[in-house]
């Protein structure tokens, strides 16, 4: 009795914490549904980590904001203006007066040198983002001059993205190693953002603060908590009550409950957010392709869509999204066809296959995708082990190709099929920083790699289209659908944007409440 | 015979043992009766509500619930079965064994059954079922293995007694070997306890091996195991509520019928209560 008690008071307490400190219309919490991996800009990969880094750090420039939307292309943000020589290689950036870390020190170029060039050095995924950078050279101490390897349209809006947040030199104080302090960094962040980190509780929550003194005016929030739960249910029931203000990744089937409460906006923004399965082409029978294309050919795109999505989202045709530019409308797509899937393992000898899949709880309807492919399976006789991970264990499994199958989801940073056509087929990205199959074709590879270095959009497109015809013969990836992203909010938060290519991303620093 | 006149005449037994008998006729007939196939998905069908075509509705991928439940009887009865037989048989072995020699084979033995028995059964059941790996299997060999001590404990009391009984005495002298007096003599005569309390335990073994599927330890998916429905379901409480309200109800009456079944026998077959 006296130890129920105390478990009673316990809870009494931390209710009433719970309200004092979080409680009020400064603090803004958000659900959502895992935990996260790392905070190092140099190093992460994930839209979920950058909800948190980015609006903790500044960068050159940011998406612009138009009409209340978000839009692709950019403006001035600690650069204060630029110019670029008539052959587009040589960019020079003027850096803005005034901006400080947090400890004092000065946002001048050399820190905007120091933190791109520490993201190339690191060379994971954000290296790729701001790839084109060939050298940096600070003229004058708010002056960089950066120069390309070659002419690169999307450049700018590549230093929009979570890759080239500046870094606080300072950090190399906490270097171990010649590791530029990653080590630090992963669970640190050192910028002159408008929110600052107070607190990651992990597998709870991750507690951001705003920085009073942000030179572009102090955000109205005071507070923001990533709350991490990772139930659908409930953040849905969170949002009700109201201990949450947003939620993210409500499964579909519960937000024609929420669009009833008249206290709740259910917002839905066309997006280029694709969710697909990564076959790890390095693992046994998966090396061969008849193999990936009769997976490919199994699976239920149009059950799935229908009923799990409820309508929202169509099936991918080729890699690259629609409504970006290197769609190919007319390319090959999977369709189900049990028979020819028979067919295909027979000729294969990989009849009585059986695989494993991993997901995590990262996006809601996963479950029902992995149980639905689970039976697609079963009728061309694969059978489909299912294995649920938390998603930071899910991330470092894929990142060694300790996988069979994952199911995954990817959008882009930046306006530009880049994105996806070298993010996810380039060899020399194998794992978490984009070719999450292991997959390897030397014709893709030079496709690919000689589109990247063109300036020439239509040149561009003829390529990607000539490598996306050798992809869809190789199925690297099942590629399911394109999703609407559904953002249920509390009516008393204002003015969130929401940009495709920020997606999960939030600007926390115009969001007010009333 | 006297024992089951004597039972139909007590009405809760009547009343487990007609529990008990729905669902085993549901376990061995579901294959005839049920409406559906358990694992077949029907997409158009998804999350409809109780009605004509589905009792108890359908779930998040068109499946028949009432369907589910029928074939999930069978999982969990031969759950139950497979738990008791192992954890009955070993631990009463072990429990004659100790109780009939005495000793330090005694010492050691119950201190190893007080090692299993100091942890929380389900906790170590988890940590066994995540140790070997998640499967249906694995779970019924965790469950078991924490429910031998029960019945090491009981039956050693019970072999301490009839140890001393004439009988024992009798063949021993007669130059009787240990092993032939275990399982001739003192095993048959704690039979009756072992029955009453395997009755119990059944009921136990299904909760805790639905635990196990419910937090994904146990059956794996789309086997229709009812704790792991329940796993789904709860994702589904607020607007669909009979998802995970029907298996829900069929492990509380399966436990329920096990529970108050094993004690109208011990009433009856317990010998210290009879006299």
């Amino acid at each position: 009795m006296k130890r129920l008690l105390r478990v009673a008071l316990c809870l009494l307490l931390a209710c009433y914490a719970g309200q004092s400190v979080w409680a009020g219309t400064e603090t803004l919490v958000v659900g959502v549904s895992s935990d996260i991996h790392t905070l190092d800009p140099g190093v992460s990969s994930d839209n979920y980590d950058w909800r948190q880094i980015y609006p903790c750090y500044d960068r050159l420039v940011r998406y612009k904001v138009m009409d209340g939307k978000g839009s692709t292309e950019v403006e001035p943000s600690a650069a204060e203006s630029w110019e670029v020589s008539p052959d587009g290689l040589i960019w020079t950036f003027r850096i803005r007066e005034g901006i400080t870390f947090a400890d004092g020190t000065k946002l001048d170029a050399e820190a905007v040198r120091f933190s791109l060039q520490r993201t190339l050095d690191i060379g994971k995924g954000p290296a790729d983002n701001i790839g084109a950078i060939d050298v940096m050279r600070v003229i004058d101490p708010m002056t960089l001059e950066i120069t390309l390897k070659n002419p690169y349209g999307p450049f700018l809006q590549t230093l929009a993205t979570n890759g080239a947040s500046i870094i606080n030199p300072k950090i190399m104080q906490h270097a171990k190693d010649n590791d530029l302090a990653q080590a630090w960094l992963a669970g640190n962040m050192d910028g002159s953002g408008p929110f600052r980190m107070v607190e990651w509780l992990r597998g709870q929550r991750f507690v951001l603060e705003a920085n009073k003194d942000y030179w572009g005016g102090a955000p109205a929030l005071d507070r923001v908590i990533i709350r991490f739960m990772p139930e659908s249910a409930d953040r849905r029931m969170a949002l009700e009550r109201g201990d949450i203000d947003i939620a993210e990744n409500v499964l579909i089937d519960q937000i024609p409950a929420l669009e009833q409460n008249p206290e709740i906006s259910v917002e839905r923004h066309a997006s280029q957010l694709v969710e697909y399965v990564y076959i790890n082409t390095q693992k046994d029978k998966l090396k061969d392709k008849q193999v990936r294309q009769a997976l490919s050919y199994a699976v239920d795109y149009q059950g799935i869509i229908d009923f799990v999505l409820q309508g929202n989202g169509v099936q991918m045709r080729g890699p690259v999204p629609l409504g970006m530019w290197g769609h190919k409308p007319d390319v090959f797509q999977y369709t189900r066809d049990v028979d020819k899937a028979k067919a295909l393992l027979k000729d294969a000898g990989a009849e009585g296959l059986e695989l494993t899949l991993i997901y995590s709880e990262r996006r809601p309807s996963w479950e029902q995708i992995a149980t639905i492919m689970q039976a697609n399976f079963a009728q061309i006789g694969v059978k489909l082990n299912l294995q649920l991970l938390a998603n930071p264990t899910l991330r470092d499994q894929v990142d060694k190709g300790d996988f069979e199958l994952c199911l995954g989801a990817w959008s882009p940073d930046f306006a530009d099929p880049y994105m996806f056509m070298n993010f996810w087929f380039d060899s020399g990205l194998w794992g978490l920083p984009g070719n999450r199959s292991f997959y390897q074709n030397e014709q893709v590879d030079a496709l690919i790699r000689e589109a990247a270095a063109k300036a020439d959009v239509a040149e561009r497109t003829r390529l990607y289209h000539q490598a996306q015809d050798v992809i869809m013969e190789d199925a690297p990836y099942i590629f399911l659908y394109q999703v609407q992203t559904i953002v249920p909010l509390h009516k008393n938060v204002h003015g969130y944007v929401f940009n495709p290519m920020l997606e999960s991303m939030y600007n926390f620093e115009s969001i007010t409440k009333n | 015979m006297l024992t089951l006149r004597i039972l139909s005449r007590n009405p809760s037994a009547a009343a487990g043992g007609g529990i008990l008998a729905v669902m085993v006729c549901m376990a061995l007939l579901a294959g005839v009766l049920a409406p559906y196939e358990p694992v077949e998905i029907n997409l158009s069908e998804r999350l409809q509500g109780p009605g004509a075509d589905h009792w108890f509705g359908t779930d998040e991928m068109g499946r028949d619930i009432f369907s589910r439940i029928m074939y999930g009887a069978r999982i969990s009865l031969r759950i139950g079965f497979f738990v008791v037989a192992i954890a009955g048989g070993l631990g009463a072995l072990i429990g004659a064994t100790a109780g009939y020699l005495g000793g330090w084979v005694d010492n050691l033995m119950m201190r190893v059954m007080d090692v299993i028995i100091s942890f929380p059964s389900l906790v170590l059941a988890m940590a066994l079922a995540a140790a070997m790996g998640p499967s249906l299997n694995n779970a019924i060999l965790a469950v078991a293995f924490v429910m031998i001590p029960k019945f090491a404990r009981m039956v050693r009391g019970e072999a301490l007694a009839v140890r001393e009984m004439p009988f024992v005495l009798a063949s021993r002298v007669a130059g009787a070997g240990h092993a032939w007096i275990i399982l001739r003599h003192i095993l048959p005569n704690c039979l009756n306890s072992v029955i009453v309390l395997a009755t119990l335990t059944l009921g136990d073994a299904i909760l805790i091996a639905a635990s196990l599927s419910f937090i994904g330890l146990g059956a794996q998916p789309p086997m229709p195991e009812w704790g792991a429905m329940i796993s789904v379901g709860r994702k589904f409480l607020m607007d669909q509520w009979w998802y995970a309200t029907f298996p829900g109800l069929f492990i509380l009456f399966t436990v329920v019928g096990f529970n108050i079944l094993g004690d109208a026998l011990r009433d009856v077959l317990d010998p210290r209560i009879r006299r």
